[in-house]
């Protein structure tokens, strides 16, 4: 089940915050900012690929985490269209409630970043970006029998291979700066948005792969690695 | 920056995470008793509700309800049909005369569970859909399904149940 109202309403959001930034910027100031410097350097950088460090420490370190790379082409030192794609996993036994949740499954974001620097082609970057994500992952939720509270009867309990989709966008902020030769390293912070699921009967599903932990908070960064190529 | 940029790894591994459960976390069958007409009606005989357990043993689900309007009774998590039992009393007294009235009537609730899920930190706990009722008639007249989603909702009226006007 597409939750309809949730695409609607973040449509209606994003066509509104266009329209402000439309109406409160001038059309040369637009032009301006989608457009490259003029200078002598050429438009077509390089690509660079890059490796998250969080999510891998948090694989590393608690039941759910990612690995996720990302493949960024330079353009002018300016604009930066990335392909991000990950792996996401999670492997949870709750102590208290014995209820084990897992899901594994790959992601993928798209999007582009802008380097709001006025010195677009030193060592240091600020972007700012947009990017499109979407998974598609199944969950098994389970636990061991227990007793019906009233009756005493034993009740399993558990969800086999629910086959979940997830979309959301994020807006994102992040630094890079070149550290040794073609080496950067480069945070970023993301605000994320779901604007459509699926899940089933389900609620809400516990971790999302790329998303995270549903409801903890909508914020989450990245630490990356970064080789120029 | 370079200093900004390893604060900045430190912070992100140290995340905190809440935990997310309902409120309202009781799944039960909601009764309204009603009149012929229509109207909510508050019954004067007292009203006991028991079913059994897997043990063969009694467990008492609604005890002497009196004076009342409508009621709550406990669903299983994962069963077919529920079998309740009701019992209507009244004692009247008129002078010397004490009249003892009692009637029983078996229900038998059927449904489908279906497992329900908010995060790994709350309590397993199963959704239903009923999917029929039928009782016998010695003080019920009816009971009607008005709402077959049994969920953490505490305002939903699940059944209508309609005691007989005759006694």
């Amino acid at each position: 089940m597409i939750h309809i109202r949730f695409i609607s309403t973040s449509i209606r959001r994003l066509i509104f915050s266009l329209l402000f930034l439309m109406a409160v910027t001038s059309a040369s100031a637009q032009v301006k900012f989608f457009s490259f410097q003029k200078d002598s350097i050429p438009t077509f950088r390089g690509f660079a690929v890059s490796f998250d460090l969080v999510g891998a420490g948090l694989m590393q370190f608690t039941d759910n985490g990612q690995y996720e790379g990302a493949l960024r082409v330079n353009l002018h030192d300016e604009w930066f269209p990335i392909l991000e794609a990950g792996l996401g996993k999670a492997d949870h036994n709750d102590d208290v409630t014995h209820i084990h949740y897992s899901t594994s499954a790959p992601y993928f974001r798209i999007g582009i970043d802008k380097n709001m620097l006025k010195e677009k082609h030193g060592p240091y970057r600020l972007y700012v970006g947009l990017r499109y994500a979407f998974t598609s992952y199944k969950v098994d939720i389970s636990r061991p029998d227990f007793l019906d509270p009233v009756w005493k009867w034993e009740t399993s309990y558990g969800i086999k291979d629910l086959t979940c989709k997830y979309h959301w966008i994020e807006a994102v902020v992040g630094v890079d700066a070149k550290v040794f030769g073609p080496l950067h390293l480069g945070w970023s912070f993301r605000y994320k948005r779901r604007i459509a699921h699926s899940e089933g009967n389900l609620e809400r599903t516990w971790y999302v792969p790329g998303f995270g932990l549903y409801g903890d908070t909508r914020l989450g960064g990245t630490f990356n690695v970064i080789v120029d190529i | 920056m370079r200093k900004l940029l390893y604060l900045m790894l430190v912070m992100m591994v140290a995340a905190c995470s809440s935990i997310d459960c309902p409120v309202d976390n009781v799944v039960e069958t909601r009764y309204t008793i009603m009149d012929n007409e229509g109207d909510k009606l508050t019954l004067s005989d007292s009203i006991t509700v028991w079913s059994t357990r897997a043990n063969g043993k009694d467990t008492i689900l609604l005890n002497r309800g009196i004076d009342i309007d409508h009621f709550a009774l406990q669903i299983s998590n994962s069963h077919p049909e529920d079998i309740l039992f009701f019992s209507f009393d009244k004692t009247t007294v008129e002078g010397n005369d004490t009249t003892r009235f009692h009637r029983q009537d078996t229900v038998w609730v059927k449904k489908d569970d279906y497992p329900s899920f908010e995060s790994v930190d709350c309590s397993a706990v199963f959704f239903h859909t009923l999917t029929g009722v039928r009782y016998t008639h010695n003080y019920i007249d009816s009971i009607v399904i008005n709402n077959p989603s049994v969920t953490y909702d505490p305002y939903t009226v699940h059944f209508y149940f309609y005691p007989k006007t005759d006694f």
